[in-house]
């Protein structure tokens, strides 16, 4: 029998340094996904120099509140700080839509939208 | 002027209490237990998305400002208007922290009305979101 999934939500780095994101971004998950970015700015520190964005692919994120927010915002401050942005694609209404009411939207570079 | 007269024949479900840990993973669960309520009474897509953030922004207010004490988060559909509320102990709230105005600042723009009251040893957080006319 399989186990069941728990997982709240999972954010994995892909090969080209993208963050891919499932699930919900919301008090359970935004710890996961606050993990993975600072993965990846661990290696962008590290290893890439030159690089200084964070990509984040929201194509299967379909909610979103403040506690999740506040990761992304983070990412944004920490990004400012070395003259980098963090970059939403696939970005969905329901992500753009809390960006838009907090008036964060600015803080971002939205690279795609879908829906 | 808009007929709000058809929207008062929504049916009223609850209250419906659910009393949980203050675990962040369960703000899923309750998010999933208004969607069905909302859904019940016939609220539209786009008003079960609101309800769904409100009621994650309610949790977001016990779980993460509270006393980690176990909660209690309400919903009731009344006609047009869906109401969460919820409640915990606190030691000590800081009604104006930073995280707690960006969750305020959610909550405004997605309910028609909301509020946090502080008494004695406890919190209770609501929130109300209206059906658009029809």
């Amino acid at each position: 029998m399989s186990e069941p999934n728990t997982e709240v939500l999972t954010a994995d780095v892909s090969t080209d340094g993208t963050i891919i994101v499932v699930g919900d971004i919301d008090m359970a998950g935004g710890p996961v996904l606050e993990t993975a970015i600072l993965s990846r700015e661990a290696a962008i520190a590290a290893n890439e120099g030159d690089k200084r964005d964070v990509t984040i692919d929201l194509e299967l994120v379909s909610f979103i509140d403040s506690s999740g927010l506040r990761s992304l915002l983070g990412a944004m401050r920490r990004a400012s700080e070395r003259d980098g942005r963090v970059v939403l694609r696939s970005v969905g209404p329901e992500v753009a839509r809390l960006l838009e009411i907090t008036g964060t939207v600015d803080h971002f570079t939205i690279e795609s939208r879908r829906g | 002027m808009a007929d709000r007269s058809a929207v008062t024949a929504a049916p009223t479900i609850g209250p419906v209490h659910l009393t949980m840990p203050a675990d962040p993973s369960l703000s899923r669960v309750a998010r999933l237990a208004a969607s069905g309520v909302a859904s019940l009474s016939g609220f539209t897509i786009d008003e079960i998305e609101d309800i769904k953030v409100a009621v994650s922004e309610v949790m977001v207010a016990l779980i993460e400002h509270g006393a980690q004490q176990p909660l209690t988060v309400t919903f009731q559909a009344d006609g047009p208007r869906f109401t969460v509320r919820g409640t915990t102990a606190i030691d000590h709230f800081d009604t104006e922290h930073p995280d707690l105005l960006l969750c305020r600042t959610v909550l405004a723009a997605v309910c028609a009305s909301h509020g946090i009251d502080v008494v004695d040893s406890g919190a209770e957080i609501w929130a109300t979101i209206e059906q658009s006319p029809r």
